[in-house]
């Protein structure tokens, strides 16, 4: 007998048929004395804007754009639960993205030592390999080091650049530039900058040399330099720049529907997004 | 006075014999590897041998073909692989309600009588429903088998007649082509199927029609062959029907593929099955020529046009080069002038190397060409100029600044001869190019994908590098589609990012709170319900929190509906296995049955029930005892066993009819023939056909129907109706980004401007596919 009854829970046989009946025969009623659907299209539309809305973005592919961008960018927690969520498999095992967040994180907290010895411990060749990304690397970390001794003692700054950078930008001419700009950075106060100094001292330095890394990282293991996502968006940017260089007929404005142009600073993420309910700032 | 034509007769009209023998070994073609690279699913590869649907196609040329039999040495059925082919056909995003359709076609078509044994997968009927034609090997080819190889010389060209250039795979162009190419076929189909009787069990009725067809009249030339088109299975016959003047302006009009008999000097006659221009030798004046057009016009949105002419003739005195032209012209071009001579005409020309471009004065161009060489012409609508190849090598650009925009007639390749039995055989794409344009394709290609890479992000929207713009959209993207928990620990992740970016450790950072949205919740709910198939509840949950969208989506409830017993079928077809499994375990012995219980278990594991093999691996024992078979009948477990399968089979017998009924159900509210939808009766007629397998989880054709990615189809559309019903927008920004991008590409396309060369789809490609669990 148990096995009758779990054949018929078996997913859901236990059809309430009483309420699929009264529900069945309320919808059958309205659809009998309903019109069209109501759809409230503005009225002077362009013609582009018919012709995206007739688009279909098949959601198969936007989800993999998603973990796609999740994983290779290194959110390994929202990447796990955008799987479960959307029913995929992961595209990359776990540990793998944890290591290439920790990397990132490292770097973005500006402990490049750390990033160092952790990228060592993935593998001991990828910065020998890559000379340009270690002197980066050991760029930033001589950054870190002038943010941290500014106005007070210099030396500890000096002597990680006799040490680490000399040798590398005499081995090899080309990092002389990238030198002698980052010493600079000794020698003139840090609020008087031209921009180009100011920008190695910028948050932004540190993004884009764990972007870097990262890249470096995800080549090793054999994929993609970055994420689909990237190319795609540059994609809808080239197009549009083309299209317009071609006089197609274009509205004045291409909306992404992001609504986000009200903070001029990416740096939140607290915009409200075309009706969605907002995302809150604490 | 520079007509190039200027050469005496006389001697050189020795005939060569046949048209078609004592022809020279010509040069060895290089296979061209990146026909393979760019083809990529090897696993859609059939063997090349199989090309012979030419013949049963007939075409204005078919009376002539000699060779005929050389294309039917062998024949193999190719692979069918639904699932793939459906995946790689989806890349327009347009295309989801046509191949809708298809399936559902494709659903009738296979449905066998519920006993009845289906058709053998591999059949050649379903060549004609494959999601995409299968790529064709790129095998290298002996040096002489040019001509009239042993083995069919159109990999490029499926059996169902479609003609797929390597180079140009993988753009919009030969897509479009290919889902115009399918709908005739299965217009065609349809008819087939209207005209022979009930839409029932049809596909056997249709399959004999095809055979006696395929294997008819235009196949006078098989000689000792002619029983092999017996177990060839069903071969399709499909007209070529001559194009309509009214598709001249379309935009996505047909490749050139044979010459037009129809449209030449009268001197030449067409072999070859449309590929061979031999010129019968009537005596031209020194301003006349006798050129042929191809069938059909070059469309400027493949960006990159290319064709080739081999120059066959044995001639005796083979250090002339004989006055054999070949180029590009409108219609208002003469075939009694050479090409290039005439406006809007354009040619090199192998006596003399010059180039022609709309006059008959010629410039100095490349060296000469003759028998034996393999001459390309390639237009460059992106660049808007046109060169040519000789032997495999690029010449410099013939013709610079060409106004392919403004020239009105529409361009065809031609081939101008002069002397007697001057013959040439073109490749419009059916074989591999001896030039390596896929090659040059892909430089082209890389151009643009290089100035992609380039692209400046931060106007799309300003303020918002691209970095932060991505991290935007994906946010947005997670909140609108009801991602509640990804949501969060993205936003979370972010903020831990930027708490580390933080220079100031003082600093406050803002965070990024996801609020508790209950709206999202219960959207995430509902597609969860979904996802794991539980329709009904997803409809309950639906009608509590939302109850006006399935009133006002009738669309989206009547997917629920079928979803719902798509659902019910793969019960039942899990069950079956099940039940299978259970006999198969007892039917040997009925002892030792090792724990009920754990059988039961196993059957609430849907995942389980394809597997059945799996099941009778686990009990490798149960195996020594069928001997005594009849006295363990007697024995409490056997009875036990006895007693659960058929409780299982009680179970599976009761699924069935409540399958039934509900089916029933539907049936009587959407099956009506007057439908308003059209298209929901035969939606009907797809889901419904389930019941016609004993188990369609084993039918390779059908068991897509049955798999989780459907689900996710109605999912997602329940998710736009409600999202709609809130007055919110049912796209978030990131599916407006793809929209916008495919309309900006389509405009980018005309023409054949940058935008042929690149498509969402080939960005959307890069990632590996997800798999859904």
């Amino acid at each position: 007998m148990s096995s009758w009854n779990a054949a018929l829970e078996l997913g859901g046989l236990d059809i309430d048929s009483t309420f699929r009946e009264t529900v069945f025969a309320q919808l059958r009623e309205s659809f009998g004395q309903m019109s069209s659907p109501s759809t409230a299209p503005t009225s002077a539309q362009h013609a582009f804007e018919k012709r995206a809305a007739a688009v279909k973005a098949p959601k198969s592919d936007i989800n993999a754009l998603i973990l796609d961008y999740l994983t290779m960018e290194g959110y390994p927690k929202a990447a796990a639960r955008f799987c479960k969520e959307a029913n995929l498999q992961p595209q990359q095992p776990d540990p793998s993205i944890q290591m290439r967040q920790q990397v990132q994180h490292a770097i973005h907290s500006g402990n490049i030592e750390m990033a160092i010895s952790a990228l060592n411990e993935f593998d001991p060749e990828i910065l020998d390999t890559n000379p340009e990304l270690h002197f980066l690397l050991l760029r930033l970390q001589m950054v870190e080091l002038i943010r941290q001794c500014e106005g007070g003692n210099v030396i500890p700054a000096l002597e990680f650049a006799t040490k680490n950078l000399g040798p590398r930008a005499a081995a090899n001419p080309s990092f002389l530039g990238d030198l002698e700009k980052t010493m600079s950075l000794l020698l003139f106060p840090h609020d008087k900058l031209q921009p180009e100094l100011a920008a190695l001292l910028d948050s932004d330095f540190r993004r884009t040399t764990a972007a870097k890394v990262n890249e470096a990282v995800l080549l090793q293991q054999n994929q993609r330099r970055e994420a689909a996502i990237r190319q795609f968006v540059r994609m809808r940017a080239w197009a549009e720049t083309s299209a317009r260089a071609q006089k197609k007929d274009l509205p004045e404005s291409l909306d992404v529907g992001l609504d986000a142009d009200k903070e001029e600073s990416g740096d939140n993420g607290d915009n409200d997004n075309n009706g969605d309910e907002p995302m809150m700032t604490t | 006075m520079t007509n190039p034509y200027h050469h005496p007769l006389g001697s050189t009209t020795l005939a060569g014999g046949e048209a078609s023998a004592g022809l020279p070994p010509v040069n060895v073609r290089r296979p061209s590897y990146a026909s393979v690279v760019s083809g990529g699913s090897s696993s859609l590869a059939r063997p090349g041998r199989s090309s012979f649907s030419h013949l049963l196609n007939p075409t204005p040329d078919s009376e002539q073909q000699p060779h005929a039999s050389n294309h039917f040495a062998s024949a193999q059925a190719p692979q069918f692989e639904p699932g793939g082919a459906y995946a790689q056909n989806g890349a327009s995003g347009e295309d989801d309600s046509a191949r809708y359709q298809f399936n559902q076609t494709l659903d009738r078509a296979l449905r066998p009588s519920r006993l009845g044994s289906s058709f053998p997968y591999f059949s050649r009927a379903f060549d004609l429903y494959m999601g995409k034609d299968p790529l064709p090997p790129t095998h290298s080819t002996a040096p002489d088998d040019l001509r009239f190889p042993s083995d069919p010389t159109m990999p490029n060209v499926s059996s169902t007649g479609f003609l797929s250039p390597s180079y140009l795979r993988g753009t919009i162009y030969l897509q479009k082509l290919e889902e115009k190419h399918r709908a005739k076929l299965l217009a065609e189909r349809e008819g087939g199927l209207s005209a022979g009787a009930q839409p029932g069990p049809s596909a056997s009725v249709a399959s004999s029609r095809i055979v006696s067809n395929g294997s008819s009249s235009h196949l006078p030339m098989l000689g000792t062959k002619v029983t092999g088109s017996a177990h060839r299975g069903v071969a399709y016959d499909v007209v070529e029907k001559p194009m309509l003047e009214s598709e001249a302006d379309d935009e996505f009009s047909p490749l050139p593929s044979k010459w037009n008999k129809d449209d030449k000097e009268a001197a030449l006659e067409v072999l070859g099955d449309g590929y061979e221009v031999r010129h019968t030798g009537r005596v031209l004046s020194d301003h006349e020529a006798s050129s042929i057009r191809a069938d059909h016009y070059i469309s400027p949105s493949c960006g990159v046009y290319y064709f080739e002419i081999t120059v066959l003739h044995k001639r005796k005195d083979q250090a002339k080069m004989p006055p054999i032209a070949i180029g590009f012209a409108s219609k208002e071009a003469s075939v009694t002038r050479a090409p290039g001579w005439e406006p809007d005409s354009w040619g090199y020309h192998g006596d003399d190397g010059n180039s022609f471009a709309s006059q008959n004065v010629g410039k100095p161009y490349a060296a000469q060409f003759g028998t034996g060489d393999t001459v390309g012409c390639l237009l460059n609508f992106r660049l808007n100029h046109a060169l040519f190849t000789k032997n495999g090598q690029e010449l410099p650009i013939a013709f610079k600044d060409i106004p392919f925009k403004d020239i009105k007639g529409k361009l065809y390749p031609i081939v101008g001869l002069k002397r007697k039995d001057d013959h040439i055989m073109a490749n419009f794409g059916q074989r591999p190019f001896m030039f390596d344009i896929d090659g040059y394709m892909r430089t082209q290609q890389e151009i643009i994908e290089e100035e992609i890479r380039l692209a400046d992000t931060s106007r799309l929207v300003p303020g918002l590098s691209e970095t932060d713009l991505i991290q935007q959209l994906v946010l947005q993207f997670l909140q609108h589609d009801g991602y509640v928990e990804t949501a969060r620990a993205f936003a979370e992740e972010l903020q831990a990012e930027k708490t580390a970016l933080r220079l100031d450790p003082s600093e406050p950072v803002k965070g990024i709170n996801i609020r508790d949205d209950e709206d999202a919740h219960n959207r995430q709910r509902i597609r969860r319900a979904i996802l794991e198939g539980d329709i009904d509840r997803a409809m309950r949950d639906t009608n509590t929190y939302y109850p006006s969208v399935l009133r006002d989506n009738e669309q989206v409830y009547f997917r629920l509906r079928c979803r719902k017993f798509i659902e019910m079928i793969r019960q039942e077809a899990e069950l079956n296995l099940h039940l299978e499994s259970l006999r198969r375990a007892a039917a040997p012995q009925q002892q030792q049955m090792p724990d009920r219980r754990d059988k039961d278990e196993e059957m609430l594991e849907p995942g389980e029930a394809g597997d059945d093999d799996r099941q009778e691996g686990d009990r490798p024992d149960l195996h020594h005892h069928y001997h005594d078979n009849d006295m363990e009948m007697e024995d409490g477990l056997a009875a036990g066993e006895a007693a659960a399968i058929d409780a299982v089979a009680a179970a599976l017998s009761r699924l069935s009819q409540e399958a039934l009924a509900y089916g029933q159900e539907l049936r009587a509210e959407f099956g009506a023939s007057d439908h308003p939808r059209r298209e929901t009766p035969k939606q009907l007629d797809e889901i419904f056909a389930l019941m016609a397998y004993p188990n369609p989880l084993k039918v390779k054709e059908v068991a897509h129907l049955l798999d989780g990615s459907g689900r996710v189809a109605v999912a997602e559309e329940l998710n736009s109706a409600i999202l709609t019903s809130l007055g919110k927008s049912s796209r978030a920004a990131l599916e407006n980004v793809y929209a916008q991008t495919c309309v900006l590409l389509e405009d980018l396309r005309r023409d054949g401007g940058d935008g042929a060369f690149v498509t969402v789809q080939s960005v959307i490609d890069k990632i590996p596919r997800p798999r859904l669990r």
